[in-house]
């Protein structure tokens, strides 16, 4: 496959867990990531329609604080996307691109990734984060929130690939 | 008086340091090959297991971590921020996720580091994040009593369990073991 230089998956999981307790030392909290968007939609909308933003009540923690977008994971997402722009562009790994299995069509592509992004923004919110925030951050901690997640996602991941094969196969 | 960790900063040094962290994060993703979907969906189709690989490395490697520099006294888990636990939601929410992970191939930090090598789908991902973010903000009046539901606040496995931090940790290390032998045979074997 041209292009595919990556790492060992262990070396780059020895960085990445790193990277997570040095977050835990310097901050007293984990990496995260699903909140960034969930922060971003809450204060698009309200620049659209501050009433209704405001009469949503899970937005209102975001929206009731001086400074919004002055937010810890949305700094550390702006640090992600460069850490993996450099990364790919020095490993020669950038390709813009609709990435999918060659037979499906870009429409139904469109369609899996916008689709599977609703699924997933609204199981981060119901779940209180994703893979980052609960999946990393609490299994290290070792708590029941974490190990449940992420057996659970695993469990559902199985049982939709064996269910819809031509997504990625 | 010993320092003790968290550390913590003034708010604009916060945000320096969340970029620099971030910076970090996404490079290690990228360089283990975690902004690819086919990667990122491979361990559900048995064709590549980076991402349970680079996982429960990373738990692993920060687990021993945070809890050796605990036994230390070298940080006081008090002041760390521990996931709460709320059983059912995050059980029916990590089922949900898992769907939309194998039908987008991703998940929200990979479809960061995927966007960022290029993916114009991850980008439609990261989209969709937002409008299902809304959708739950939406719903949230008629939710919110399962999402509050089954709280166990700070509970951890060596605390629900009742044995000691290292027990579970090993428990972890030999789960881990046992499945990377076995990945790395069907991989060779494939």
């Amino acid at each position: 496959m041209k292009g595919n230089n990556f790492w060992s998956p262990y070396i780059a999981g020895i960085g990445l867990g790193l990277t997570l307790l040095a977050t835990f030392v310097i901050t007293g909290w984990g990496l995260g990531a699903s909140s960034a968007f969930s922060l971003l939609a809450g204060v698009g909308i309200n620049k659209v329609d501050p009433e209704y933003a405001r009469s949503l009540k899970y937005f209102s923690q975001y929206l009731n604080v001086e400074a919004p977008l002055m937010n810890w994971i949305l700094f550390e997402i702006i640090g992600l996307f460069l850490g993996a722009l450099v990364a790919s562009l020095v490993a020669g790994n950038f390709r813009l691109k609709l990435d999918k299995v060659t037979r499906m069509k870009g429409a139904t592509r469109v369609l899996t990734a916008f689709g599977g992004g609703i699924l997933i923004g609204f199981a981060s919110r119901l779940a209180r984060g994703c893979t980052s925030g609960i999946g990393l951050s609490g299994g290290a901690e070792l708590t029941i929130a974490g190990w449940v997640f992420v057996v659970a996602m695993f469990i559902s991941g199985f049982i939709v690939a064996a269910l819809f094969r031509r997504l990625w196969s | 008086m010993v320092m003790t960790a968290p550390l913590l900063f003034s708010q604009s040094m916060g945000l320096l340091l969340a970029v620099i962290l971030g910076i970090f994060f996404g490079s290690f993703l990228e360089r283990g090959g975690l902004g690819n979907p086919h990667k990122l969906t491979g361990v559900f189709y048995f064709t590549d297991f980076s991402v349970p690989k680079v996982m429960f490395t990373a738990i692993i490697v920060a687990a021993t971590g945070l809890y050796l520099l605990s036994d230390v006294k070298l940080l006081d888990f008090d002041r760390i921020w521990i996931v709460p636990t709320f059983f059912w939601p995050q059980l029916v929410g990590g089922a949900l996720f898992g769907a939309g992970f194998v039908f987008s191939g991703y998940c929200p930090g990979t479809a960061v580091a995927g966007f960022a090598s290029g993916r114009i789908d991850a980008l439609v991902t990261l989209v969709g994040i937002g409008a299902g973010s809304f959708v739950f903000a939406f719903l949230y009046p008629y939710i919110e009593g399962f999402y509050i539901s089954t709280p166990m606040e700070r509970a951890t496995l060596p605390k629900v369990i009742g044995v000691g931090h290292w027990v579970v940790i090993g428990a972890v290390y030999a789960m881990a073991a046992g499945m990377f032998y076995l990945m790395e045979r069907y991989e060779r074997a494939h």
